[in-house]
């Protein structure tokens, strides 16, 4: 891992991404941007399914209707995320915040999956009633944590002198 | 006038409380993105349905309606987490452009969403023409430039 990382540092379109005064800005203003459309669309979806909101719209409705400009706000993300990494990948390598982030995400989109491909299957039972089951409100419960938790470790990523002690004693970047 | 309010802030001690608890900046700053989150989702949904997008099926004043409170206590929150930001960085925030653009912006924002976008969404549907598109893209406009100047603050200031 670490000498992938060590190899993109190296790139000439890393360094050229890294000493561009304009990059990191516009980089990082799009991520934030385009997580409002993705995140701030996932969450209502999700507290539809915890039963905090929307009540009245039909469950099956916000997946059609909704996650393709969802998908766009997180493909954006994706890009602009990815970028950002790619510029500096030396400066996020020995970052707590950064491995946390990704590992939330990862548990994030197992828990989309399993949704998905599980509970959501019995929509038609429960489309319109306002008794949504326990598993599917659990999912929304769980994802909007997760999704919390990844914004809030995707700000903390700037703080590289607040990571845990024993994360630091692991010395990872030396 | 403004100057001398913006260093009274500065010197206030909360303000130096806020400076030297290494995790008070921040958790609030945290908090203030995961309130903009709330806040971009209401206003996005609300916005979409305006444009002819999004939750066609529901009846916009239905959907305005239920939003609403979501919409104004996300703002409250981005409100009660920016405010400490503002007085711990005070003299930052009054040399940079893009924090004044950013209240002004938050002004017009408020103002235009309380009146203009507040009637068209909660009017009978279909007896507007095309203002309810103008509206919502207006309002996603407004939004989004306040949150570019906002990130800006902090990194161009
Ligand atoms: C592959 C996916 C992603 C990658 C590689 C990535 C990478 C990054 C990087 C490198 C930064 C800059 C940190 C810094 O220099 O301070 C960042 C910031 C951030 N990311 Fe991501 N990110 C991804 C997805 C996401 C997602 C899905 C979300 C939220 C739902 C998110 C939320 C944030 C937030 C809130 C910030 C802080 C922005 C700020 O400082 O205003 N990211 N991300
Ligand atoms: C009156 C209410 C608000 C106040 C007092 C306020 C204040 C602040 C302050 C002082 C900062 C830190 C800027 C810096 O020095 O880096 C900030 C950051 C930010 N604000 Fe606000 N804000 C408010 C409402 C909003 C609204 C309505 C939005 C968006 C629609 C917004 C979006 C942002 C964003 C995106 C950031 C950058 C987040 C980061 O990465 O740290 N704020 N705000």
């Amino acid at each position: 891992m670490r000498s992938l990382f060590e190899w993109v540092d190296a790139l000439p379109s890393s360094i050229a991404l890294r000493e561009s005064l304009n990059a990191y800005p516009t980089m990082l203003t799009v991520h934030v941007v385009s997580m409002c459309l993705f995140a701030g669309l996932i969450a209502y979806w999700d507290m539809r399914l915890v039963g905090l909101t929307l009540k009245k719209v039909p469950v099956s409705n916000i997946p059609t209707r909704l996650f393709p400009w969802a998908l766009t706000g997180y493909g954006i993300n994706l890009i602009t995320g990815g970028l950002l990494l790619y510029s500096q990948p030396m400066r996020y390598y020995d970052n707590f915040y950064f491995w946390a982030k990704m590992a939330l995400m990862v548990v994030a989109g197992i828990n989309m999956f399993w949704f998905h491909y599980a509970t959501y299957k019995s929509v038609q039972a429960w489309d319109q009633g306002r008794e949504i089951p326990m598993n599917a409100r659990l999912a929304g419960v769980v994802s909007l944590v997760l999704w919390a938790a990844v914004v809030v470790t995707g700000r903390m990523m700037a703080y590289a002198g607040l990571m845990p002690e024993w994360w630091n004693n692991l010395n990872i970047g030396a | 006038m403004t100057q001398s309010f913006f260093e009274w802030m500065q010197g206030l001690s909360f303000s130096a409380w806020m400076l030297e608890e290494t995790w008070a900046s921040p958790i609030i700053q945290c908090m203030h993105l995961v309130a903009l989150v709330a806040f971009a989702g209401a206003v996005l949904v609300v916005d979409m349905r305006l444009i002819g997008r999004g939750l066609i099926k529901t009846p916009l004043n239905q959907l305005a309606r239920e939003l609403d409170r979501w919409m104004i206590w996300s703002f409250v929150a981005l409100f009660v987490t920016g405010a400490p930001q503002v007085l711990s960085t005070a003299l930052k925030q009054y040399y940079s452009p893009f924090f004044w653009w950013k209240m002004q912006i938050i002004v017009i924002g408020l103002l235009f969403t309380f009146t203009i976008r507040r009637r068209v969404a909660f009017a009978e549907e279909g007896t507007l023409g095309h203002w309810p598109k103008v509206v919502g893209v207006l309002s996603i406009g407004i939004w989004t430039s306040v949150s570019v100047w906002a990130r800006l603050i902090g990194l161009l200031s």
